[in-house]
């Protein structure tokens, strides 16, 4: 062992450039998986929420809100349907894959007023599931969102435009006095009335100002989202399992998501192949030609009765240990590097966002070892198969 | 078994050069006592450097055999002929064969290591080599900063140290100067007389005939004189 260091001693500026090589190289590897990782990260942060809520309800040919006062009924998606019980939220949640789930009523009258049918969802405004599937404070175009006022509401733009409504407008609708909050644009939504209300208010409207008929007031509508995209195929399953008149409406974007997802996932496979694949031939090619440089003195220790184990353990412990060296140098300078371009402020490093993947690390470790030994093996079978005076004059 | 330390028979290397097969040693068949001395002579390519190296194992005949003790050297597996080259023949390399890197002292130190010799053991053998040869004081050189004699002194040191049984010496003293010279010569001699060393001492220059016991020439790779 002691000429094993005294070896890497001795060849000062080999050992260096060796070194170096392998550090450089480790810098190289972890700076880009640092960037692919934390842009896939990135990316995935906003492909993995893409379209990832539906609604389900169970669609009925009867109407089961009925009123005396009001000619009206509750639907979703244009069909009258089933009034459900809030503990089924509570069941959607556990299921697997469900990152939330929030109750939703809704409603539509024919109005005198406006001489229309006026529709109204009554939301849960803190779940996470009303804010994919209704609306979502950042929605509101004028006005304010719901301040915990009584009988607040707010306008869906188009009707609102329609019907000359504006903020802070009294309208009298639904059986009461209503104060018009804000106008809300909430796009393309599973979930879309004309004016959208706290949950709890649109109970209060159709079980005591319309005095409807129904079964319970919980909801008619769940409203669920998932955590993944590329699992919200088995969420719909599991969901449609549990009861066989449900139906699910869902938009479709997941779906080109969950594919650009497993294109991205593929990609990031193939491009850390490729690079954990460069770093097994580099550091093999490192250690080759280093090892070729000595291959002469490797001859002369055989001439003297160095015998050839020893020699070929020789070979692959100075090849290993400079991998580990190279390696650990690189490590250390990478973390360093990425915190450093981590907190610059340059216009071109803070496009990127550089984040150490320590997982990385022991396989870096691995595969420049196997790169290590794979390049000793050549100069090892050399040693085994040449005769000393063969090496010393074939390596002058 | 017979009485030769060392037996060549109808020993034969080829090299391949770009073209064309060089013969470097041509049906070469001798027989060399326990504890001779063997002036090798001939010219510059004669063959005697290979013939050295084909002795001590270090190439393969392309065909023929050489026997050591009745052993085949050239049929030993690696770890045999790793033994024989650490116990039993030492050999002093034309271009000395040092390792760059090394000072001479560990040049020694390497050539002894692989025996398991402690370091002071190692230091004990080699001090009154470096004091014989007037290296004392350049232990710790590096041999580029020895001149071209010294380098060959440590080379001999190298080999001599070890206490072969079977030395093979190609020109050890081509490079030193007249009075070193004899002293390796007079060495060798006395290691022949008293220690029954088998020696094979290759030269194309003028080393005194009277040293060894018996002189063999080689010319174009053939022995014509034995």
């Amino acid at each position: 062992m002691i000429y094993i260091f005294k070896e890497l001693r001795r060849h000062k500026w080999r050992t260096i450039f060796s070194v170096t090589g392998y550090a450089l190289a480790t810098v190289f590897i972890l700076l880009i998986l640092s960037v692919a990782d934390a842009n896939k990260n990135d990316s995935y942060g906003v492909l993995q929420s893409t379209g990832t809520h539906f609604i389900v309800y169970i669609p009925t040919e009867a109407n089961l809100c009925t009123s005396n006062i009001a000619n009206g009924s509750v639907f979703a998606e244009g069909v009258k349907t089933m009034m459900l019980d809030h503990d089924m939220v509570r069941t959607i949640r556990n299921v697997e894959g469900v990152k939330d789930a929030a109750a939703c009523l809704q409603y539509k009258m024919f109005d005198g007023v406006f001489q229309s049918e006026v529709s109204i969802a009554g939301i849960d405004t803190s779940s996470l599931a009303t804010r994919t599937n209704v609306l979502a404070p950042a929605h509101v175009i004028s006005g304010r969102y719901f301040s915990g006022r009584p009988e607040e509401l707010l306008a869906e733009e188009s009707f609102a435009a329609a019907h000359d409504l504006s903020p802070g407008d009294t309208l009298k609708i639904f059986g009461g006095k209503m104060i018009v909050a804000g106008i809300v644009n909430s796009g393309i939504r599973p979930v879309k009335a004309d004016f959208y209300a706290p949950i709890s208010l649109v109970r209060t409207i159709l079980k005591d100002r319309l005095l409807c008929n129904a079964p319970n007031f919980d909801m008619n509508i769940i409203l669920v989202e998932v955590a993944d995209a590329r699992v919200q195929d088995d969420v719909i399953t599991r969901i449609r399992n549990m009861m066989y008149k449900f139906a699910v409406s869902t938009y479709n974007c997941y779906q080109p998501a969950n594919r650009v997802m497993s294109i991205i996932d593929r990609s990031s496979i193939g491009l850390t192949g490729l690079i954990f694949l460069f770093l097994v031939i580099f550091s093999a090619k490192t250690q080759l030609t280093a090892l070729m440089e000595r291959f002469r003195e490797i001859g002369i220790l055989k001439s003297l009765g160095w015998s050839d184990s020893s020699l070929a353990i020789h070979v692959f412990l100075v090849s290993l240990i400079q991998s580990v060296a190279g390696v650990t140098a690189g490590v250390l300078l990478a973390f360093g590097l990425i915190e450093f371009l981590g907190h610059l402020d340059n216009p071109v490093f803070s496009s990127y966002s550089f984040r150490l993947r320590f997982g990385t690390i022991p396989l870096i470790y691995a595969l420049s070892l196997i790169g290590a030994v794979a390049a000793g093996l050549y100069p090892a079978i050399r040693i085994f198969r040449t005769k000393a005076g063969d090496i010393i004059r074939n390596h002058m | 078994m017979n009485n030769y330390k060392i037996e060549c028979i109808s020993l034969n290397k080829q090299y391949k050069g770009r073209n064309v097969l060089i013969t470097a040693v041509r049906d070469v068949s001798l027989k060399i006592e326990k504890g001779e001395f063997i002036l090798l002579k001939g010219r510059s390519g004669a063959g005697k450097s290979t013939l050295i190296n084909l002795i001590g194992g270090l190439i393969a005949p392309t065909s023929g055999k050489v026997t050591i003790d009745g052993f085949i050297v050239n049929q030993l597996n690696n770890k045999s002929l790793s033994n024989l080259l650490l116990n039993r023949v030492g050999i002093v390399f034309q271009g000395f064969n040092l390792l760059p890197t090394y000072d001479i002292y560990e040049n020694i130190e390497v050539a002894l290591a692989p025996r398991g010799l402690s370091k002071r053991e190692i230091k004990k053998l080699a001090i009154p080599y470096f004091e014989r040869f007037g290296l004392s004081e350049m232990m710790h050189l590096l041999p580029e900063e020895l001149s071209t004699g010294q380098q060959q002194k440590v080379a001999v040191i190298r080999t001599l140290i070890r206490q072969p049984s079977i030395i093979l010496a190609d020109e050890p003293t081509a490079s030193i100067d007249d009075i070193t010279a004899g002293e390796i010569l007079e060495l060798m001699r006395n290691l022949c007389n008293e220690q029954n060393v088998t020696i094979i001492l290759a030269t194309h220059g003028i080393v005194p005939e009277t040293i060894a016991d018996r002189m063999i020439v080689m010319e174009n790779g053939k022995v014509i004189n034995q």
